[in-house]
């Protein structure tokens, strides 16, 4: 393999490439790009756009050599972890789709326009949404429409709509369709209300109805659109876009702090332990499992680390995102992941966008109260459990809950015990093939158990 | 149709969409603005904080 070939995901742009390189990501800039990346640079928007913090800054390096048809290479401020959309909460795509249209309304200011308006070009960084792809600009033609209008309402509109007229889950569709969600698919889903909105109405229903009518295309047509037109789009979207609000509902796991019918000084105890055990880690990056509203995680808000926290509770992830964003805490990026289910690899040759945990590589992994919800409530064998965990990281911090805790007890109130092996001795036992012990200890007045695990081997 | 959609240019009705769109818009803003300008005729509003706000507050 070339030492410069383009990463999996990276084909479909004529402009330019992304490669991996000793570790670090680099963008190549093809020669057909040349003039578009001038302009991009002298006219200023690039520093504009990334003093902004809506774009990616960059490095252009020469310490690589050029083929022919590359111009210039750039290494991008590297990114800690990638996700994508339908991993976030409602808030985190409604972000992403604003530091869209902030890039091509800012754009045009300065004669260029966003050519690709896809969720993919954005990623989270210091818990802010920022463009990634350096090259989806080009320049702007007088009288040009929005190449890339039908692309967004696919991408950030619909599953935007769908999440607040349906359910805040359906951002999940983007899994399947990672290209934008078709919109006959989605207008068949919005109930009546929805069509009433006219934003709805506009982007979404009438721009279906116009292209199924239009079958035929009218390629001759001259090219006669207005910039003042155009800045109505993108100001109308980005008015529509900022007015999108979640009306709330309640999940599992909403207050569960609160409703617990543990104590606080259960919490307490535990959160002195936790800290405890993970101050003798060398670690960077933690992975916080079933992390509800980020209670843990926020025991590491504000430090050099790097926290990832998940939850299969949209609910929690979104009241998580907005705690970061309003407290501005920016090493803690909360993420929707059902454990059960992770993200697979898809797209082309399944190669595109990949798994989740192919994505993420923490150095220790935080499983607190989460155990019993893998063992008893989905049926998952404990060695199945650690032989997971052990695929993840160095380091395990894990808590187990035993069949005679009320938590435990409550999830078997409704269902057959037939799980023989699930107790402190067999796990144990799981756990010394995998790992050694370093720590151990009961939590504060209940008979949950905490473990600090090093990897063997 | 979906068979047949796949071989016209996704950007050939995007034109006579975003024509539409942005003129429906358009007329929004202005029964918008007039409305407004009707109601700071009776009553005195305070100043628009839009250019205080952060990008994605």
């Amino acid at each position: 393999m070339s030492q410069m070939e383009a990463i999996s995901s990276s084909f479909r742009d004529r402009s330019g490439y992304v490669f991996l390189h000793n570790d670090i990501y680099y963008r190549a800039v093809n020669q057909v790009y040349k003039s578009d990346y001038d302009h991009l640079i002298k006219s200023g928007l690039y520093e504009f756009l990334t003093q902004k913090k809506f774009l990616i800054p960059h490095q252009e390096v020469n310490h690589l050599p050029l083929q022919d048809t590359i111009f210039t290479i750039l290494q991008p401020d590297q990114i800690h972890t990638i996700s994508y959309a339908y991993e976030w909460s409602f808030s985190m795509l409604k972000d992403a789709a604003l530091c869209t249209l902030y890039n091509a309304l800012y754009a045009l200011e300065f004669g260029m326009i966003l050519k690709d308006a896809n969720t993919f070009n954005i990623q989270f960084i210091n818990g802010l949404p920022i463009l990634i792809d350096t090259l989806s600009f080009e320049q702007y033609n007088e009288n040009e429409e929005w190449i890339a209008y039908r692309q967004f309402c696919e991408n950030f509109i619909a599953p935007l709509v769908l999440m607040k007229y349906c359910n805040a889950s359906l951002n999940k569709l983007l899994q399947v369709y990672p290209n934008g969600i078709p919109l006959n698919i989605c207008i068949s889903l919005l109930p009546l209300k929805a069509r009433l909105n006219v934003h709805v109405y506009l982007h979404l229903f009438l721009q279906n109805k116009v292209s199924t009518k239009n079958k035929n295309g009218d390629s001759t047509s001259k090219r006669n659109f207005p910039k003042e037109k155009l800045l109505t789009l993108l100001q109308g979207l980005k008015t529509f876009v900022s007015s999108l609000n979640l009306t709330k509902d309640k999940t599992t796991w909403d207050n569960y702090y609160d409703d617990t019918i543990l104590s606080q000084f259960y919490l307490t105890e535990k959160k002195a332990l936790v800290k405890s055990f993970l101050d003798q880690v060398p670690f960077q990056t933690l992975l916080d499992l079933g992390a509800n509203d980020g209670e843990f995680s926020m025991l590491y808000k504000n430090t050099t680390k790097q926290i990832i926290s998940l939850d299969e509770d949209r609910n929690c992830i979104e009241k998580l995102y907005q705690t970061c964003k309003k407290d501005g805490i920016q090493n803690i990026i909360p993420l929707v992941c059902d454990l059960t289910s992770p993200s697979p690899d898809i797209g082309w040759h399944n190669e595109e966008r990949s798994a989740m945990f192919k994505r993420l590589h923490p150095d220790i992994v935080l499983a607190l109260a989460l155990i019993h919800h893998l063992a008893i409530a989905n049926n998952l064998p404990l060695e199945k459990i650690i032989s997971f965990f052990h695929s993840l990281s160095e380091y395990l911090l894990i808590e187990f809950v035993p069949k005679e805790d009320p938590k435990v007890q409550q999830l078997l109130a409704h269902r057959k015990d037939v799980f023989d092996n699930y107790d402190l001795k067999h796990f144990k036992i799981c756990i010394q093939s995998y790992y050694e012990i370093l720590k151990e200890s009961q939590v504060a007045d209940t008979n949950r158990t905490l473990f600090l695990l090093k990897r063997k081997g | 149709m979906m068979t047949f959609l796949l071989y016209i240019d996704p950007g050939s009705s995007s034109m006579i969409i975003q024509m539409i769109v942005a003129g429906a818009l358009g007329a929004l803003f202005f029964i918008k603005n007039g409305w407004y300008k009707i109601k700071s005729f009776f009553i005195k509003s305070k100043d628009s904080d839009e250019d205080k706000k952060t990008p994605y507050s």
